[in-house]
């Protein structure tokens, strides 16, 4: 209908120009109609800025909620949560150790929605944490870091330890005792980094105690620093699923057993690609068609072997959704029940007793409080070494796309010491240590 | 005729390092180079000449205004004013192990992020805390009044006499 407006718009009357004027701008911001047919499918994929990230056709064993839990979206959703409140409430705030705390007190008093934007920025942050961990360990234990994605696993521990940086910069903001004091420790345990530590610590705090300087430099690294580079790694992280061959997935996702000869199916000229099966008899084939090819996803399966995908408009994009709407109704509900703590303000003289980081840095603060080199620089540095290099060492092929996998029991169980060895230490932090540091017993 | 063979000669033995190669190279290292000195600028543009603190050298009043016993826990300079009978000593506050400010109290110091303890004199008693407290050069200014000089350590148990 639009298009024979345009088409007939010379003959037509000025009336009918103006009248078209409408559509004649809805098309050209929006040129597909909301589709029906695959080829509008396809179109509405690439051709939108916002969808082209989707591949056109995705995997049906992609979309199985069990299999990636929607973690990783889930992680980018809190990231724009915090986007979007973190800009918000930078309206409000002034990084001086003079005002900072009675702009968080304003935020109680004078400004619409300003604890719930705090809450949501705090409960988000702490979500962001957890997810982005419970990510990491269900990339493990489904054996995705595997040849070709080794490096987007590289990409992610670094964003892991981004989220930390974030949240670790993010709470010195308020100019609370924990903030204080946390930063205190935080950049303590900088200083006790091999060669460079003192240097490390004096450019973070830009003085040699925590004061305004440092107040400016986190509040500098929190809304302008870190995110960018977050963002720019987000995007990397993308970007390099779709390169990788997409989420992985068992080998039995795609192999299907024929039961024709294979010669009849096989145009001459075109690529084979035959995999012979475990038996030795059951032969599968791919063609791979060029551009033509892409209405029907970017391969096309020629003969009996079925295809396994399904259009990403509308069936991703509904899974994206269902999520986000998932993650922003927790993040609302726990706003609305749980306020984010705000403690006394700095006291220098007095640090509160016992003086706890947040409940993700307590396993940190609890290695700390046996040695400050080794909890606070040794072994964490040596985990974070051994997360970044652990695909390159672990190559073996088997086990890959499926959850905890018998081939792969030793990565496993050891992955899972790890993981439960840092929990208990949260657990021993958070619940087990009372005044100075001593053990009390929570019950 | 024996001149341009000796040039089409001279060509072909240069041949393994072109032209086109060396300037790649040199192209590559000025890039390199280039984005090695603006990486040190920034770090060298982000670390202050001056800074805005406590300063290291400061006085502290009179003797008279620490009487004997005193043990005092001045905040804002993170130093503890030690007076028995007419010794004194100046002993820092700021925990060896991550840098929290320790309680003063008359059996000790003792740390509230991660449990370190020390002795009346500063030293280690439990904890993880590394080493013990730092004492500072404590003099008398021509004033009257006691000076500390936190640029300046002195041994654990060196008393200053008033």
């Amino acid at each position: 209908m639009v298009y024979r407006m345009s088409d007939n718009i010379q003959k037509k009357s000025v009336l009918s120009v103006l009248l078209g004027f409408p559509s004649a701008v809805w098309t050209s911001v929006f040129r597909n109609d909301l589709p029906h047919t695959d080829l509008g499918r396809s179109r509405t994929s690439f051709t939108n800025f916002f969808l082209h990230i989707h591949p056109v056709k995705v995997h049906k064993h992609t979309l199985r909620p069990w299999f990636t839990m929607g973690l990783g979206l889930i992680s980018l959703f809190l990231f724009l949560t915090l986007t979007v409140t973190g800009v918000l409430l930078m309206f409000y705030y002034v990084p001086s150790t003079t005002q900072a705390y009675d702009r968080m007190l304003d935020l109680r008093g004078s400004v619409a929605f300003g604890v719930f934007l705090r809450n949501m920025h705090r409960w988000s942050a702490h979500g962001m944490v957890a997810v982005v961990f419970l990510h990491m360990c269900r990339v493990f234990f489904t054996g995705s870091y595997k040849k070709p994605r080794e490096f987007n696993w590289v990409i992610g521990v670094l964003l892991f330890l981004l989220t930390l940086f974030l949240s670790f910069t993010g709470y010195l903001l308020p100019w609370d005792q924990l903030a204080f004091w946390a930063i205190t420790v935080g950049t303590a345990i900088a200083g006790y980094a091999p060669v460079f530590g003192n240097e490390i610590r004096f450019l973070l705090l830009g003085d040699t105690t925590v004061g305004q300087e440092a107040l400016l430099r986190f509040y500098v690294l929190h809304v302008a620093v870190l995110p960018l580079i977050t963002t720019l790694l987000i995007a990397v992280h993308f970007w390099r699923i779709r390169k990788d061959g997409g989420m992985s997935r068992p080998a039995e996702a795609d192999i299907v057993v024929s039961t024709e000869p294979t010669s009849k199916t096989v145009s001459a000229g075109a690529p084979v690609m035959a995999f012979a099966g475990a038996d030795g008899i059951n032969v599968i084939e791919k063609k791979r068609y060029g551009i033509q090819g892409l209405v029907r996803g970017p391969f096309t399966k020629v003969g009996n072997v079925p295809d396994n995908s399904v259009f990403s408009y509308p069936n991703l994009l509904l899974a994206e959704l269902f999520v986000f709407i998932l993650t922003i109704l927790g993040v609302l509900l726990v706003s609305f029940f749980f306020n984010a703590p705000l403690e006394d303000p700095v006291n220098i003289l007095h640090p509160p007793n016992p003086a706890k980081a947040p409940w993700y840095f307590l396993g940190l603060q609890e290695m700390v409080s046996y040695s400050a080199f080794w909890g606070g620089v040794g072994i964490p540095g040596l985990e974070v070494l051994i997360l970044l290099a652990l695909p390159y060492f672990d190559r073996g092929q088997k086990g890959i796309g499926v959850w905890f996998s018998r081939e792969r029991l030793l990565a496993n169980t050891l992955f899972m010491t790890f993981v439960f060895v840092n929990i208990l230490l949260i657990i021993i932090g958070t619940f087990f240590r009372g005044q100075n540091w001593e053990f009390v017993s929570p019950f | 005729m024996s001149e341009h063979n000796d040039v089409h000669h001279t060509t072909e033995s240069s041949e393994p390092i072109s032209r086109r190669k060396v300037l790649a190279w040199l192209t590559s290292m000025g890039i390199l180079g280039s984005a090695i000195v603006t990486v040190f600028s920034n770090l060298v543009f982000i670390k202050p000449r001056a800074t805005y603190g406590q300063p290291m050298r400061f006085s502290i009043g009179t003797p008279d205004e620490y009487p004997p016993g005193t043990r005092i826990a001045l905040g804002n300079q993170k130093v503890a004013v030690i007076r028995e009978g007419n010794k004194m000593a100046a002993i820092s506050i700021t925990c060896t192990h991550l840098g929290c400010i320790v309680g003063v109290a008359d059996t000790g110091f003792a740390c509230p992020c991660h449990g370190s303890r020390f002795d009346q004199d500063g030293n280690v008693t439990g904890g993880p805390a590394p080493k013990p407290l730092p004492w500072f050069e404590l003099s008398m200014a021509p004033n009257g009044e006691l000076e500390i000089d936190k640029s300046k350590e002195i041994t654990a148990g060196k008393w200053f006499t008033v």
